[in-house]
């Protein structure tokens, strides 16, 4: 071997890949945070429901106590689940 | 002895009385047991059987006085003028004291009979009742009434033509010291004459001693200013007055009543320097642009003290630090122009907010004008066509500091400098521009792990917090957090690696950052063909990312990687720290020693931009021999055989780690764009609460809320154009400069 690599660093960014550009129930972009919070990123996270619905995760469980019957997806009215 | 009331002789009474009243206001020998019993007589007299004599003892008592004061002013006139003064004084010290003595022989008299029907010292301080001239008065208060009228109103007009001949003598020097204490016991009569007083205690003080002597001093120091003013200079001037005014205020604090201190202070400076201001200001300029410091030291208290006085100097001052600032921050070019720019203007800083501190008692006018003539230094703009410089020199200049290079520095010092750089930081308008600077540098520094040290970087970005909030530092934290995020990614990948039995066959490392808060154009991504070495490290990778967090995509920005490549083809082996691009590029060597360009081109992906840029690189650290000067489709590459270099270690710079042209331009452009947004927010915010608002007052308004930067008003009205066609707002029907909210 002329040339070996003893070691290497990666750069890599990341971004959410959600089905839209902002958060249906605050309307602020899932590149930034939801309302509450202050700073983007891993402290104010996406979550995706099975109807393939994505939201902040303070969005959607804010919304899912209000409800006092059944816990629906405010986008399409199916039962809420989370997708794990 | 019994308290009864009985039956009094008045004459018989009031003749013993008489001859101890002479004896104590005369300050004579008065045995006790007579005092006592004269004390009961005045009881006796004043509860009197069949009626109280109190008010025939008052009448008789009030002649006494009036007779006794008449006497002494006769004595007092008849020692002629030399020696009017000291007997005057002398008279006076035992008739004050004698007559305090007096009113506490009558003291039945006065608390039983004459306070009861005395005015209240509300009614007289509140109401419009003034006493009335037969109203009685207690005995003390009415001897002193008494001196005044029966001594001082006729021998006044001698009396202060006397004082002020006396301090005169005492201002030229030609007064004895023992006459100076007559001086003031003479002043200071006028003022116990109407101590007892509840309302214009000073009146008489006022009026016949403090009106001619404030009129004489102004005359006498008109004379003297211009007496000065034709035999003197500026600054001798200056020396003359200061101290002229000290002896007048020390002269002051001897002879006269506290009050009227600074009425002389302010008729002095009157007459000295508010009368000679132009004169004064002709020198102002030399002054200042020679720093004489001791000249301005005496002229600051001169001008202070006169309304509007300083102002011309401050505005010199603020000329003067301006033109010095100027002068220091230009002409300087080159690799440490951002060095020599931020140390000169701290220097400039540092040197006049000393002077001020010194010569001026850090005035706070002086201390404004220093911020406005550094503001307007850094702010400065030689060409209107370019932007200013001095946001990006600043940044630059941090960087220099925080990287691994900055030579022989002590943590210290290094700390040090970097909590000036604040100085100068506040300074700039252009925030958000050295914000973009700054962030870009900073991405730089931990991407390619060149930060000298985390606690510096973060103590930076903590002062910077503080010096312009936390809005404005946040993508610095947040790049911050990323970091350190990346290194727990790390252990959990080799944690994950090592339970699956995964071998990746090198080292590797990552760091995975949030796409918004870094500053890494999209402009540089390229296509590129991963070497085999690598691509089972990304897979790896990817795989387990994914595993961990779903719903994120990552991209690779592979000319940010970089590697360590030990070369081993040569006579000793070396160890490269290298681009990734670099690396796939010697990898490509392995089995033959030289290569075409467009072939390694094709086979690496890569643009022809970047492509260049990294041979060029390889080329000129002597790696690899080119055939042709300029790289081109044709150019054979071959590996340098012949390599040698006296270190074992090294690292391949290449351009990228420099900032280009375009890039700058790049950061003045995003820098716009940001603008742009920012005023948009701010202005659909302000209409949002206003709903309606004139085109002024919301320009006003969008002014004051913006502190990153000084926006321009034609980009504000741009912005109000775009949110119209937006349809955010809109003009009012009835009125052409007013805009309404469009909910």
């Amino acid at each position: 071997m002329k040339v070996t690599i003893k070691s290497w660093n990666g750069v890599a960014t990341w971004r959410w890949l959600a089905n839209d550009d902002t958060c249906g129930i605050c309307r602020l972009a899932f590149d930034g945070c939801c309302p509450d919070c202050r700073i983007p990123g891993d402290e104010c996270p996406l979550v995706w429901g099975q109807c393939s619905h994505c939201f902040h995760i303070h969005c959607i469980m804010k919304w899912l106590n209000s409800q006092q019957v059944s816990q629906q997806c405010p986008m399409c009215r199916q039962e809420w689940k989370f997708r794990e | 002895m019994s308290l009864k009331p009985k039956r009094v002789d008045f004459q018989e009474t009031w003749l013993e009385l008489k001859e101890t009243v002479n004896a104590v206001i005369t300050l004579g020998n008065v045995p006790r047991s007579t005092w006592n019993d004269r004390f009961t007589d005045v009881y006796s007299l004043c509860v009197a059987y069949p009626e109280p004599l109190a008010d025939k003892l008052y009448l008789e008592t009030r002649k006494f006085l009036d007779f006794h004061v008449k006497a002494l002013l006769e004595k007092v006139k008849s020692s002629g003028d030399n020696n009017l003064l000291r007997t005057y004084y002398y008279a006076w010290t035992e008739y004050s004291q004698g007559i305090n003595y007096l009113h506490r022989l009558y003291s039945y008299l006065n608390q039983q009979h004459i306070k009861k029907q005395k005015l209240s010292e509300a009614e007289i301080i509140y109401g419009n009742i003034t006493p009335g001239d037969d109203e009685q008065m207690e005995i003390g208060e009415l001897g002193l009434e008494i001196w005044k009228v029966d001594m001082i109103e006729p021998l006044e007009s001698k009396l202060v033509k006397l004082l002020l001949e006396g301090i005169h003598q005492d201002r030229i020097g030609e007064s004895q010291s023992s006459s100076s204490e007559i001086i003031k016991g003479v002043i200071h009569s006028f003022v116990g004459v109407q101590e007892y007083r509840k309302k214009d205690k000073l009146q008489l003080y006022k009026q016949i001693f403090e009106a001619p002597f404030l009129e004489t001093t102004g005359e006498y120091y008109r004379r003297e200013a211009s007496k000065y003013l034709q035999e003197c200079n500026v600054s001798q001037y200056m020396e003359k007055v200061t101290l002229r005014l000290n002896e007048e205020s020390l002269r002051c604090h001897h002879f006269l009543h506290c009050s009227s201190y600074n009425a002389v202070r302010a008729k002095c400076e009157e007459e000295m320097v508010a009368g000679h201001l132009q004169f004064l200001h002709s020198e102002c300029e030399a002054m200042v642009t020679e720093e004489r410091k001791n000249d301005l030291k005496n002229m600051y208290p001169l001008l202070h003290a006169v309304h509007g006085g300083l102002s011309f100097l401050v505005n010199h001052v603020m000329l003067h630090i301006r033109q010095q600032g100027l002068n220091a921050v230009t002409d300087h070019y080159g690799e440490n122009m951002h060095i020599q720019f931020v140390e000169s203007m701290l220097s400039v800083h540092k040197k006049y907010k000393q002077l001020i501190q010194d010569v001026f008692q850090s005035d706070q006018a002086f201390m404004s004008a220093l911020d406005k003539a550094c503001s307007y230094v850094i702010n400065h703009r030689p060409n209107s066509k370019m932007p200013c410089r001095s946001p990006e020199l600043l940044a630059k200049y941090c960087d220099s500091l925080l990287k691994k290079s900055s030579k022989g520095l002590s943590e210290s010092e290094i700390d040090d400098k970097l909590s000036n750089s604040i100085t100068i930081f506040k300074y700039i308008d252009d925030k958000d521009v050295f914000q973009k600077f700054y962030s870009r540098m900073l991405a730089r520094r931990l991407i390619h792990q060149q930060s000298q040290s985390m606690d510096a970087e973060e103590a930076m970005i903590n002062r910077l917090k503080q010096a312009c909030g936390y809005e404005f530092t946040n993508k610095l934290h947040r790049m911050f957090t990323d970091i350190s995020v990346s290194n727990d990614l790390n252990n959990k990948f080799s944690t994950f690696l090592k339970h699956d039995n995964i071998d990746l066959g090198i080292n590797f490392s990552i760091y995975v950052l949030q796409a918004g808060a870094w500053p890494l154009g999209q402009a540089n991504i390229t296509s590129f063909t991963l070497p085999q070495e690598l691509v089972k490290s990304v897979q790896m990778f990817e795989n387990f990312y994914h595993n961990h967090f779903s719903g994120r995509k990552l991209t690779w920005l592979h000319h940010l990687c970089q590697g360590e490549l030990k070369l081993c083809y040569l006579k000793k082996p070396y160890i490269v720290t290298m681009q990734v691009f670099q690396m796939a590029i010697l990898l490509l060597f392995e089995t033959t020693n030289s290569l075409v360009c467009s072939e390694l081109q094709s086979t690496l992906q890569l643009n022809s931009d970047q492509f260049n840029k990294y041979i060029t690189s390889l080329v000129d650290c002597k790696l690899l021999l080119s055939s042709s000067e300029s790289i081109t489709a044709d150019t054979t590459l071959t590996l340098n055989m012949e390599y040698s270099n006296k270190r074992t270690r090294l690292r391949i710079t290449t351009a990228m780690q420099k900032e280009s042209p375009q890039e700058l331009e790049q950061t003045v452009t995003a820098v716009d764009e940001d603008r742009k947004l920012y005023l948009q927010a701010a202005i659909v915010r302000i209409m949002k609460s206003r709903k309606i608002l004139r085109h002024n007052a919301l320009i006003q308004e969008v002014l004051s809320q913006s502190k990153a930067f000084a926006p321009a008003i034609s980009m504000i009205k741009k912005c109000i154009e775009a949110l119209i066609d937006k349809q955010y707002i809109e003009r009012t029907p009835n009125s052409s400069d007013e805009y309404s909210y469009v909910a």
